[in-house]
């Protein structure tokens, strides 16, 4: 963390005139700006040090944002009266709904209006919790970011839809993911919301509006692919807005030390499959469907054909020539595209990893911590002229520093459970006897929905019981798209202490990418073990299997050993096993 | 026998206009035009009692100007009514509308008489009655009344019906402090309360106070008072007393305390006519003191929100030294003499016809969504009512700076000017 943190009595208050104002953040009220907002502000000297070379035709800065303070939320949960029902663990659309009917502070209402009468662009309402500040914990993911178009002729309307984004903020605080997620983080504190506005970095392309590029880039690498080292970090870079990357959708993964390699696909036609297909974007224009409680009302999922229309294709993607089989970056010629990311990582055309690299490094070293970034690049129509990088979120790392070594003997030792050379996170943990395994002979990938659901049964039976688990299963974890893995979300199985990513014949698929559900793992120091089918020796099932269930639904087995498990990773060298007890321990409990 | 002329409302409406006039050298015509209203109605309303008999009641409606737009202004009920009252109150909606600058022109109704001395349902036939005398003169888009002294949101349900009934038609927008519902607009009850507070806080940032730093003194603990006290302890403020009138005594009392008043507390022992219980008062840690002195309490702000002429030349040197801002939440809370002390004091003063036009402002809100048969969500109307009252208390204030004017002044000059301005686009003059 920086030495000098600016704090909420730093920010100048908040300036009708938005745009006439020197300030490029401002605040309402005079509570905390929770965890996201100090991120921003603690980059704020980082960005200003930064001094690109002009000729990169490239512009680094943070959106102009405006703070809405905790003593907000307060005083918007007071005035309304919505303690109990926030704490009743209603269902979350009830309680969206509770909350977008509920009034603001009659105090604010004016600034908020200032804001859509001077802002005609697309606004991003983004959470800021106390708790991500105060435990120096990120809640990736949990609680809502709402994006608005911000469009509509009439500033009443526009005004409106603010109102609604910024309570469905506040609601998502009490929402079940949320209310599991700080129980699984045995947080007892109380949590309060500072919500974030700020423009989208974007273009308007007729009724779309996206960045060309957004890119999630971290200093330190869970998974090191090929010759890459974890401290080399990582970057994932998608078409359209940052949804793709943190909903752990299909998008462009290197090294930025290495931005010209490729991800290890077999053949070319496996990238094509394996790349990004469609992207996300503001929806703007013609309202949709009315439903405030929603968290993308106003965003639309559009193909590449939409993208290439727009012009927004020629600076992210190659084209597929099926003569050489080869993919040329660019769009020049006719073929299937591929959103490869080559006209920028291998021409050059913009120094975009040259700045990532930069404020990667500039950073770590700010927070003295290895850090994750989140940007948004919007450029030219076809990519011409200069781009704008919005720098949209700083946040640390949570990684061990105890020195763990697995050992020869250890790795290759009769006991295994599981072992992976590719396992993430670093430390020990021999406390657990509880394991949660999906049913290898009785999975299917159409079956991925009811298993997620199955799951989270279990694991809340066991977050009650304060027993930690050990957790098996197939596919990506946490992934949006149900063929891929189990879509599950982090706080149906927050109670896992050391997650297991098998594949099965009829599951092979890369190991997972959702940038969320990474930094969650991390936050929470989850060991997590990625095991293929063919790899030797493999699950130990038999010894699963043979262990009495706890409970058991149709594709998921709940087991408890007598004994304690031992789960051991070696962050520095990526080994990582579980080993049965000491023998005479491992009949289960009856 | 006494020579003296007894006060004259509508009189004093007519030199406070002259001397705006004189400032902005306002031709004749013009003059002619704005020192009177355009149109007046005084007319019988013969009313049948509960006991057969019936009584003939006297009522008017006078419409100040519409050249901004339809007219706008409340009825009241008075024993005392006069028509140079209801002259004089007209004049001053117009110039409150024009000041915040909504399209709507100045008006305002009587009838004579006490409703305390009559059921409710001779209540109800007074309204229809008032209502079949106006009924052709009156309406949506020429001119809409309002409740006032000793009028309901009831009455103006009753108004409303026979409007309706008359023409035959569904017509909302008739009138305005409709009940939430059935046709009121949510946040009407908090309006000019929070617009004072609104303007207040324009106030404070422009002499470079913070609300945090600085004590208020209320008169009144009404509704205007309490929504004032709500909002401006929002913001930070501390409030330190509060005057409320007590029935049972039939006087005034002032309830202080110095480390701020509890706002929720004191709603919880006060009746329904706004009367603090001073014994449940003193209980909770309050000073009871005389009920003027909320004026003389050492803070920064003095919000008087209950009566007319309630600083004035007998008492305006009790004024504490530490006072900068005196809020005007009542109309014409400030004698004339004591206006020039506090000007020459410096206090800056927020005068009613800006400070306490949040009522109107969210009135012609209700009309606008009666019009449409649609309404808006309470933060809706609130925001619009904080952008408007903001915006008004700073083309007032600049002015007053760029001019060198008393607060007072420079919103008359806008106002007038603006009303001036109207006319003169319309060719009437």
């Amino acid at each position: 963390m920086p030495a000098a943190r600016a704090g909420p009595a730093s920010i100048p208050a908040f300036d009708r005139q938005f745009f006439a104002s020197a300030d490029l953040c401002t605040r309402m009220g005079t509570g905390a700006v929770g965890g996201k907002a100090q991120g921003l502000l603690d980059a704020r000297a980082v960005i200003a040090a930064l001094s690109l070379d002009p000729a990169w035709r490239i512009a680094v800065g943070i959106p102009r944002m405006i703070v809405v303070t905790t003593s907000v939320f307060d005083e918007f949960m007071a005035l309304n009266g919505l303690g109990d029902l926030a704490e009743s663990g209603l269902e979350d659309e009830r309680i969206a709904y509770a909350f977008t009917r509920a009034s603001l502070p009659a105090e604010w209402l004016g600034d908020f209006r200032a804001i859509v009468e001077e802002v005609r662009q697309p606004l991003a309402v983004r959470s800021s919790s106390l708790l991500e500040d105060a435990l120096h914990r990120p809640f990736a993911g949990v609680y809502a970011t709402k994006m608005i178009p911000n469009d509509q002729p009439d500033a009443d309307a526009r005004f409106q839809r603010l109102m609604e984004a910024v309570k469905f903020v506040y609601a998502s605080t009490f929402f079940a993911e949320a209310r599991r997620y700080r129980r699984a983080a045995a947080v007892g504190r109380e949590e309060k919301m500072a919500v974030l506005i700020q423009e989208v970095i974007g273009g308007r392309h007729d009724e779309r509006f996206y960045p060309t590029v957004s890119g999630v880039a971290k200093s330190y690498n869970f998974y090191p692919v090929g010759t890459a080292r974890r401290e080399d970090g990582v970057v994932h870079l998608a078409l359209g807005l940052g949804k793709t990357i943190v909903d752990g959708g299909r998008c462009w993964v290197y090294a930025p030390t290495r931005p010209g390699v490729t991800p290890p696909y077999a053949t070319v036609g496996e990238l094509l499959d394996g790349v990004q297909r469609e992207f996300w974007a503001v929806r703007m224009g013609a309202p949709p469907v009315f439903d405030p409680t929603t968290e993308d009302e106003f965003l639309v999922h559009a193909s590449l054909d939409d993208a290439e229309y727009d012009g927004t294709l020629p600076l992210v993607a190659s084209t597929y020539d099926p003569g050489s089989d080869r993919l040329y970056p660019g769009i020049g010629r006719t073929g299937p595209r591929a959103v490869d990311f080559a006209p920028v990582l291998k021409l050059r055309k913009l120094r975009l990893n040259d700045v990532v690299q930069d404020l990667l490094g500039r950073c770590a070293r700010a927070f003295d911590a290895p850090i994750e970034i989140e940007f948004a690049v919007a450029t030219g129509h076809g990519g011409d002229g200069e781009a704008r990088l919005g720098f949209l979120q700083v946040r640390p790392m949570v990684r061990s520093d105890v020195a763990v070594e697995v050992t020869d003997a250890e790795w290759s030792a009769g006991t295994l459970v599981a072992r992976s050379d590719r396992a993430l996170g670093n430390g020990v943990d021999t406390t657990i006897t509880d394991v949660v395994y999906v049913r290898p002979d009785r999975f299917a990938a159409r079956d991925t929905q009811r298993i997620a659901v199955e799951l989270r049964a279990v694991n809340d039976a066991l977050v009650a019981a304060g027993r930690p688990y050990v957790l098996i299963g197939f596919g990506r974890w946490g992934s949006s798209d149900p063929w891929l893995g189990i879509p599950v979300a982090w706080a149906d199985i927050a109670g896992a202490r050391v997650i297991v990513e098998a594949t099965l014949p009829a599951m092979d698929v890369e190991a997972s990418q959702g940038a969320h559900f990474f930094h969650n793992l991390s936050a929470f120091q989850v060991s997590y073990l990625s095991v293929h089918h063919d790899a030797a020796p493999g699950i130990a099932w038999e010894w699963l299997d043979a262990l009495p269930a706890v409970a058991e639904t149709d594709h998921v087995r709940h087991v408890r050993s007598r004994a304690a498990l031992v789960a051991k990773v070696d962050g520095r060298t990526g080994r990582g096993g579980i080993w049965r007890p000491a023998a005479g321990g491992d009949e289960g409990e009856t | 026998m006494s020579t003296q002329k007894p006060f004259n409302s509508f009189e004093m409406a007519q030199e406070q206009f002259d001397r705006v006039a004189d400032m902005l050298s306002v031709d004749t015509p013009t003059r002619d035009l704005l020192r009177w209203p355009l149109r007046e109605y005084s007319f019988a309303i013969p009313v049948r009692l509960d006991d057969g008999s019936t009584r003939v009641f006297r009522g008017f409606r006078v419409q100040h100007n519409d050249a901004r737009g339809p007219s706008k202004g409340g009825i009241r009920f008075h024993p005392l009514e006069t028509l140079d009252m209801v002259r004089a109150l007209a004049m001053w909606m117009t110039w409150k509308c024009a000041v915040v600058d909504i399209p709507l022109g100045g008006a305002k109704g009587g009838i004579v008489c006490d409703p305390h001395d009559l059921s409710q349902h001779e209540q109800e036939r007074l309204c229809r009655g008032f209502v079949r005398q106006i009924a052709k003169n009156v309406g949506p888009v020429t001119d809409v009344p309002a409740p006032d002294v000793m009028t309901s949101a009831q009455h103006m349900l009753w108004m409303l019906d026979e409007f309706e009934t008359i023409h035959g038609v569904k017509a909302p927008g008739f009138i305005t402090g409709k009940p939430v519902g059935m046709g009121g607009s949510l946040g009407r009850k908090e309006a000019t309360g929070f617009g004072l507070v609104f303007t207040l806080r324009g106030a404070l940032k422009e002499l470079g106070l913070r609300p945090q730093d600085t004590r208020a003194s209320v008169q009144g603990f009404g509704n205007v008072a309490q929504y004032a006290i709500e909002l401006y302890q929002q913001i930070g403020g501390t409030v330190v007393a509060v005057s409320s009138w007590d029935q049972q005594d039939q006087t005034a009392y002032t309830f202080r305390r110095v480390q701020g008043v509890d706002l929720a507390e004191l709603r919880g022992i006060t009746d329904r006519f706004g009367g603090i219980d001073k014994d449940k008062a003193r209980d909770g840690g309050y000073d009871v003191l005389p009920g003027d002195a909320w004026l003389e309490q050492e803070v920064e702000i003095l919000l008087p929100a209950a009566l007319e002429h309630q600083i004035h030349a007998d008492n305006v040197a009790r004024v504490r030294p530490t006072v900068k801002i005196v809020a005007e939440g009542a109309n014409g809370p400030t004698g004339p003499v004591a206006d020039q002390v506090l000007k020459q004091r410096g206090v800056f003063l927020i005068p009613d016809l800006l400070a306490n036009a949040g009522g109107v402002t969210c009135s012609y809100f209700e009309q606008v969504q009666s019009n449409m048969n649609y309404f808006w969500e309470k933060d809706e109307v609130l925001g619009k009512l904080d952008r408007k009252m903001t915006a008004a208390f700073l083309a007032v204030s600049e002015l007053a700076r760029k001019e060198n004017l008393y607060m007072r002044d420079a919103a008359y000059v806008i106002a007038v000017s603006r009303v001036a301005e109207a006319c003169r686009e319309r060719g009437w003059i």
